[in-house]
Parts: C-alpha cells; sequence; structure tokens
C-alpha cells in the first residue's frame, strides 16, 4: 500500500481499470478507464444503446462488471459500504404510485437514511412541487414525479449520485433545477455521474467525460 | 379480496357437485377448506415482487444499506397479513357450510394458522426465484406444488385425524417444526434468490 499523497486531493469516488461488460458473448462496452473524486461531476455520452445505463448499473452492484476492476469508494460496487453512499436513479424512478410524494420521500428516507440539515417539506417546495405533497404520485405528470425521485436524491446523504438521463422529461426550470442541485451536492463534496445521449445544456462544472461508442 | 371470493365461490360449489349427502360432505369438508385456502394464497402470489420490480422500486431496495432479508421478512408478513388472515376469518365459515364437526373447528383453524404462513414463507421464496422472468407463473406452480404437498398432507392429516377422534397433535407438531425453521430461513434464502434472479 503506497501512504496517501501529501496533497489533501478529495477522496475517490468511483475508479475504473479497463471496466467491460459483455452480455451473450457481446462487448456492451469498454474497456474503460477513468477516475471521479469528491467534488468532481462526470459526464457519460453515448448513442442509444451503447450501454450507458449498463455503465451506471454496473457501478450501481446491480451487475456484475465483465472484465477489469472497478471500486466504488474503495469497494466493491453493490458491498454494504458502496450501497450506503451511493443512490441511482433510473429510467424507473422506483416511486410508489400510490402513494403521495411525500410518502415516497419517507420510504427513501427509512431505507437510506437522511442527510444532516434535509427537511422532506422544504426540499418538495424546492423542487417546485408546494402543494402537491399529499397528492398521489399516480396522479402527477411525468415530469412532476422526476422532481419527486430529484427531491428524493436531495433528501438522502448518499455521496455518490449515478443519473440516467436526469434531464428527460423536464422543462426548462426543471433542467435548471437539476443542474442547481448537482452544483450544490458537488459544492458539498460529493459526486455524480450523469448519462445524455446528445447536446444537454448541462452543468458547466463538467470534469470527466466518459465517451461509450455503440 | 380476490383470494377470499375465490375461496367461497370454490367452496360453495362442492356440494353442487356431490350433492348435498350430509356424511359425505362432513367427511371432506376438513380437506376442501384446506385446499381451497392454500389455492386461494397461490393466487396473488405471482405479483408480490411485479409491482416493485415494474416500478423500480425494488432496484432501491436491493440497493438500500438496509439488510434484505430483514426488508424481505416484512414483505412476507405483509403478504401474509394481506391474503392469508382474511382466509382464515372465512374459513371456518366455509367448513361450517359443509358440514364439519364443531369439535374439528379448531384443529382445522390451528392447522391453517402454521400451514398458511409456510406455504406463503416458500411461495416467496420460489416467487424471487423467478422474480427476473416474463410470465413466470407457470414454472412458479411447478415448482411450487412438490413443496405444497407435505404442507397439505400434514395439515389435512391431523384435520382427518380429529375428526375419527384420534391424537392430532404430532402432524401439527411437523408442520410448526417446518414453519420455525422456514422463519428463519426463508428470507435469508429469498435475498439470495432475488439478487440472483435480477442479476442478468
Amino acid at each position: 500500500m503506497s501512504p496517501p499523497p501529501a496533497t489533501s486531493s478529495p477522496p475517490l469516488m468511483i475508479e475504473a481499470r479497463a471496466l467491460g461488460f459483455t452480455r451473450r458473448d457481446e462487448d456492451v462496452f469498454g474497456p474503460l478507464d477513468f477516475a471521479l473524486r469528491g467534488g468532481e461531476i462526470g459526464l457519460i455520452e453515448g448513442d442509444n444503446g451503447s450501454g450507458k445505463t449498463t455503465l451506471l448499473r454496473v457501478l450501481a452492484g446491480l451487475l456484475r462488471p465483465g472484465t477489469g476492476t472497478v471500486q466504488v469508494l474503495g469497494a466493491q460496487p453493490g458491498s454494504e459500504e458502496a450501497r450506503a453512499s451511493t443512490i441511482i436513479m433510473g429510467h424507473l424512478l422506483g416511486l410508489k404510485a400510490d402513494l403521495s410524494a411525500l410518502e415516497n420521500l419517507r420510504i427513501g428516507m427509512g431505507l437510506y437514511g437522511r442527510a444532516a440539515d434535509a427537511n422532506p417539506d422544504a426540499i418538495l417546495a424546492r423542487v417546485g412541487l408546494d402543494g402537491y405533497a399529499n397528492e398521489a404520485v399516480r396522479d402527477l405528470s411525468a415530469g412532476q414525479k422526476k422532481r419527486v425521485a430529484l427531491a428524493r436524491l436531495a433528501l438522502l446523504p448518499a455521496r455518490l449520485w449515478l443519473l440516467d438521463e436526469p434531464y428527460a422529461n423536464l422543462d426548462r426550470h426543471g433542467i435548471a433545477l437539476v443542474n442547481d442541485l448537482l452544483a450544490q451536492h458537488a459544492a458539498a463534496g460529493g459526486a455524480a455521474l450523469v448519462t445524455s445521449h446528445g447536446a444537454v445544456n448541462f452543468h458547466q462544472g463538467v470534469t470527466c467525460t466518459v465517451r461509450l461508442a455503440a | 379480496m380476490l383470494p377470499v371470493l375465490y375461496a367461497i365461490i370454490v367452496a360453495t360449489l362442492f356440494p353442487f357437485a356431490l350433492g348435498p349427502e350430509h356424511a359425505l360432505l362432513a367427511r371432506i369438508a376438513g380437506g376442501v377448506v384446506l385446499v381451497t385456502v392454500l389455492l386461494a394464497m397461490l393466487l396473488a402470489l405471482d405479483n408480490v415482487f411485479r409491482g416493485d420490480l415494474d416500478d423500480g422500486a425494488l432496484e432501491q431496495m436491493l440497493l438500500s444499506p438496509q439488510p434484505l432479508s430483514v426488508l424481505l421478512a416484512a414483505r412476507m408478513l405483509a403478504y401474509w397479513l394481506v391474503t392469508a388472515l382474511p382466509l382464515l376469518l372465512v374459513a371456518p365459515i366455509l367448513a361450517y357450510m359443509l358440514g364439519l364437526q364443531p369439535a374439528v373447528q379448531p384443529v382445522l383453524l390451528l392447522a391453517l394458522l402454521l400451514a398458511t404462513p409456510l406455504l406463503a414463507l416458500l411461495g416467496i421464496v420460489l416467487t424471487a426465484l423467478t422474480a427476473g422472468t416474463r410470465r413466470s407463473g407457470m414454472l412458479l406452480s411447478l415448482m411450487l406444488l412438490p413443496l405444497a404437498v407435505p404442507i397439505v398432507i400434514f395439515a389435512a392429516g391431523a384435520v382427518g385425524a380429529a375428526q375419527q377422534g384420534l391424537p392430532w397433535i404430532a402432524p401439527l407438531a411437523w408442520l410448526a417444526a417446518a414453519l420455525a425453521l422456514a422463519l428463519v430461513l426463508a428470507p435469508l434464502a429469498c435475498a439470495t434468490a432475488l439478487r440472483i434472479a435480477l442479476d442478468t
């Protein structure tokens, strides 16, 4: 083990070396080399079907990496240490349609805990769902559902965000909101990996780009 | 509510099919109610993880830092409360309707009280194993059949013994032992099965 570097660089959130994934003997992506530190926002670029979602699922620990090695917060993806501080937001938002926005946030807090100074009502107001707290998620629009999921991100203490197409279904204000939340998360020392398939008016602070070929 | 309606309909149809001969119905009442209740429970089994799988909540559960087996134990308890408990409430009525001797009613209820959670635990483990596959219902039924047979044999054995005035505690003790084992092991097995099923 080499001693830690003298400069106090932020902790390594993701470290991938020659990471690849194969499905039925066919390369989905890789091999990839990249690293993401605390305070950084990474962007995964690639066309439809280039493996962006698969990469995020590997990093979350839902899929086993095929080749190479990957460490999330110094541990195996999907291990208890990694799970405690990672959250993934995919196309399926994981919201229960029959429960209200507030109840869905409470489920999230029950599973993951709560960030230090986070308050569910304040966060719902911040994502523009003031007055919708007790509305069943079933009755919300697609964009509003996305906002509930964003509120959950901001509410939970996870340090690493894996966001799959966070801009989909959102209006101009919603896109600004995502950028806002990302900036705040990065300023607090968190890291985020964001997928995008095209030109989105993306947050300026992108520090690393992972390019996936189709 | 569907399982309860199903159980009522099936149990009501038996006298029409077999004729209203009291002695015959009283003899088969225990077995009919047992099989009807256990079959009705299976109706909801295929859907235990379906909703969570479709809206992504299951992934959130898998990825949360909480121990998955404990979350699944809560899910199993909820399943039993929602499907089996209402069935246990109507089972004595169905048995009475078919003419089961009143003295045997407590034995039937006790047998159901042990058999339904056992079937729920085993069934949910199998459901977890088939969670990733489309139209898992057929596969699930085939896998569950051999596991349900001993449950029915022991439960019906107890009821049959009670009907003939014989000691009925031994088969129930076997059911209770199996239930104790399943209570501890099924959530762990279910967590492993779910991780295997969803790792594609």
